[in-house]
């Protein structure tokens, strides 16, 4: 590089208010050594960004994504002991969502839901989940999250299928020999009944 | 170290006026040989130094350190390894989300710059002790609920609930290891540009920490920044708040700034020689 570029440089460096960096042609020229990110991954974004969600799964399989605009949350004060903690901080959280008009869970779902949800649901429609398990509302923000995941994962299990023909004959064969045994002790202790008598 | 140049010194002038070695100039260490033969006539002999009747003169000594029968000394306590690894034990001295909170707002630290070890510690409220092997802070979860500040830090460890705090203020988090070198620089800067010696390479972490420190689950400074980015959002739907779009942030290039794993402080390069009196910085001539 000859000696103009290099003062170029050096001058865009000193002027920007800089962390050890400066960009020039969109390049960093902060200091990189061998071990810098760059190298260890070469191809990776390395600047941070916020990814888009997550398109909806593959069919009817809710991927776990939430919007969190889409739900209700409100903080109340926690039940319990504590004193002037649990006395003077929101800790308990309350998660509310409509449940026809919640178009992130996918349709089957949603419907299989709203038939198990049915008697839990209010005037309005809402499913609301409470959660005051720890002393931070982070904390129970994320409880609260969980149990809809898991809610909701739980309506997608298949249903307990029919048992398989080798098990059913399994089944009938060890019935078959528990009668079997339960005669033939019965026949015995008859024998001895009848040996006693005259 | 000067003793040892100057009895190095007395050695070698020794040798230059010391006859050759030869067979006849040698002698072993002074009672590194003992006498095999089996002593004779009045001193050595009669009873040959093995005393009168007893298992002394029978040579049927009790095996080292038997006791006539109770529990030896070497067999009475178990393995005990109270102290075993302790010299290679890192702690982590604690700051709670509380304090930093309460630092911030008493204008201790300025957020308009990222906060490091150096900051913390040039704050004069946190000291750090390398020698105790005290090898960076931790981010402690108390007071996390009410932690209301964009920054951009880095520490040595922090939990998913510190990670998943930070974040949702908008502010970004890193661990970073430094070795204890480092760590000695950093935890007084000022002392140490006074010695007038150029700036090290930072050394990258033991074995048992580099997995802490690739994984970008817990923000490590060796981890895939796009991994970084997409637990960033994994974070943000576990704990239920909207990721605050960063690249829109009127701060966006002081909170991405990150170090260089070889990297000591923000905007020095290490090679370079700081010169506080006369303000300059000296730099290795690149041809």
């Amino acid at each position: 590089m000859n000696k103009i570029t290099c003062a170029f440089i050096s001058v865009l460096q000193h002027s920007n208010k800089s962390y050890g960096s400066a960009t020039l042609l969109g390049r960093q020229l902060s200091y990189k050594s061998d071990l810098s990110l760059d190298k260890i991954y070469p191809n990776a974004r390395l600047q941070l960004y916020t990814p888009p969600p997550p398109p909806p799964g593959s069919g009817d399989k809710f991927n776990g994504y939430i919007p969190m605009d889409k739900l209700e949350i409100s903080y109340s004060r926690s039940s319990g002991p504590g004193g002037q903690h649990v006395n003077t901080s929101n800790t308990k959280v309350d998660v509310r969502f409509k449940l026809s008009e919640a178009h992130w869970i996918p349709e089957k779902t949603r419907e299989k839901l709203l038939k198990a949800l049915s008697n839990k649901l209010n005037k309005e429609g809402y499913y609301f989940i409470k959660s005051d398990l720890t002393r931070s509302q982070q904390m129970n923000l994320a409880d609260a999250l969980e149990k809809l995941r898991s809610l909701i994962r739980a309506q997608e299990l298949d249903e307990p299928t029919e048992p398989s023909e080798e098990t059913v004959e399994k089944l009938r064969r060890r019935q078959e020999k528990a009668a079997r045994e339960r005669l033939q002790l019965k026949r015995s202790r008859s024998q001895t009944k009848r040996d006693r008598q005259a | 170290m000067a003793h040892l140049r100057e009895s190095t010194d007395k050695a070698l002038k020794l040798l230059r006026t010391l006859p050759r070695v030869q067979i006849g100039n040698l002698r072993p260490n002074p009672n590194s040989k003992q006498n095999d033969k089996r002593g004779r006539a009045q001193h050595g002999g009669d009873k040959h130094g093995a005393g009168n009747k007893g298992s002394g003169q029978r040579q049927n000594f009790m095996r080292l350190g038997y006791e006539t029968g109770n529990q030896p000394f070497y067999l009475r306590f178990p393995y005990e390894p109270y102290y075993k690894g302790h010299h290679m034990r890192r702690e982590y001295p604690p700051i709670s989300m509380l304090q930093l909170q309460v630092l911030i707002d008493t204008n201790r630290i300025d957020i308009s710059q990222p906060i490091d070890i150096a900051t913390l510690c040039n704050s004069g409220l946190m000291t750090l002790k390398p020698a105790e092997l005290q090898y960076g802070f931790q981010l402690t979860d108390e007071g996390l609920d009410n932690f209301k500040a964009k920054i951009n830090i880095e520490v040595q460890h922090a939990s998913e609930a510190v990670i998943a705090a930070v974040e949702r203020n908008g502010g970004v988090i890193r661990t970073a290891y430094y070795d204890p070198r480092s760590l000695h620089i950093l935890s007084n800067p000022k002392k140490w540009f006074e010695k007038g010696v150029p700036i090290p390479l930072r050394m990258l972490p033991p074995q048992d920490a580099v997995e802490y420190y690739t994984d970008a689950r817990n923000r490590g400074y060796l981890a895939n920044p796009e991994e970084i980015s997409k637990e960033r959002l994994v974070l943000a739907q576990k704990y239920g708040y909207e990721l605050p779009r960063i690249e829109d942030d009127p701060n966006y290039e002081m909170l991405t700034a990150a170090k260089d794993p070889r990297q000591l402080f923000h905007g020095l390069e290490p090679g370079w020689l700081i010169n506080l009196v006369d303000k300059t910085i000296v730099k290795l001539k690149t041809t």
